[in-house]
């Protein structure tokens, strides 16, 4: 495949959120379900991100040196495009999560959600939207090339 | 992708000016070769800005490198 720095880049993005999400999120759960609390969530986040920012940072350190960042109009209007579809998969997440708070006065039976699992449940909610985006920019790019 | 409305003869004019790649129009335009890859296959329609500077290039008026054709889609 003939692919942009930008494109590789979200290729990049791609693999490195899959694979943080499918490490992470089974295990913060558990930790939010086990009521653990926040210092134990605290580290895994922090060995996550930092894993992450590696992971990125050697990814585009090596597409960078096999082939420049040139960026231009097209990159732009597909990350654009992206972002404005993610933020619908964004708002639709968050949305649903406040029906989800405010139905337990309704339903008691569904349980009160801690603001610890609140928190959990609005990161995934972000990083799904991300996923999104870069799914959409790849899109963008596949049905143009 | 749906073809783009608009049609071109970069790969015409790019003959016609030595066989120029796709990758020194890119760098005289100032995008990238894959961007100059998709205008080329009608797949992406380009700024107006880029298509003044794609005409620049072979030295032609845009409308002899650019065509709309709505019903070609």
């Amino acid at each position: 495949m003939n692919m942009s720095f930008s494109e590789k880049s979200a290729w990049g993005l791609l693999i490195g959120l899959v694979i943080m999400s499918w490490w992470y999120f089974p295990r913060a759960f558990a930790i939010v379900d086990a009521s653990d609390g926040p210092a134990a969530l605290g580290a895994i986040s922090v060995f996550c991100v930092i894993g992450l920012v590696i992971f990125e940072a050697v990814y585009h350190a090596v597409i960078a040196a096999r082939g420049g960042e040139e960026t231009d109009e097209r990159d732009q209007l597909f990350n654009l495009k992206a972002e404005r579809n993610a933020g619908f998969v964004l708002g639709i997440a968050l949305f649903t999560l406040v029906g989800r708070i405010l139905a337990t006065s309704a339903v008691p039976e569904l349980g009160a959600m801690t603001a610890l699992v609140i928190a959990v449940w609005i990161l995934f909610a972000i990083t799904v939207s991300e996923i999104s985006k870069v799914l959409w920019q790849i899109w963008y790019y596949r049905i143009s090339s | 992708m749906v073809a783009t409305a608009v049609r071109n003869n970069i790969r015409t004019l790019r003959f016609e000016h030595g066989e120029m790649t796709q990758q020194v129009l890119a760098e005289q335009v100032g995008v990238t070769r894959q961007t100059i890859v998709a205008i080329e296959k009608e797949k992406y329609s380009p700024s107006l800005e880029v298509a003044f500077r794609i005409a620049a290039v072979f030295g032609e008026p845009l409308d002899a490198v650019f065509s709309y054709e709505p019903d070609a889609r």
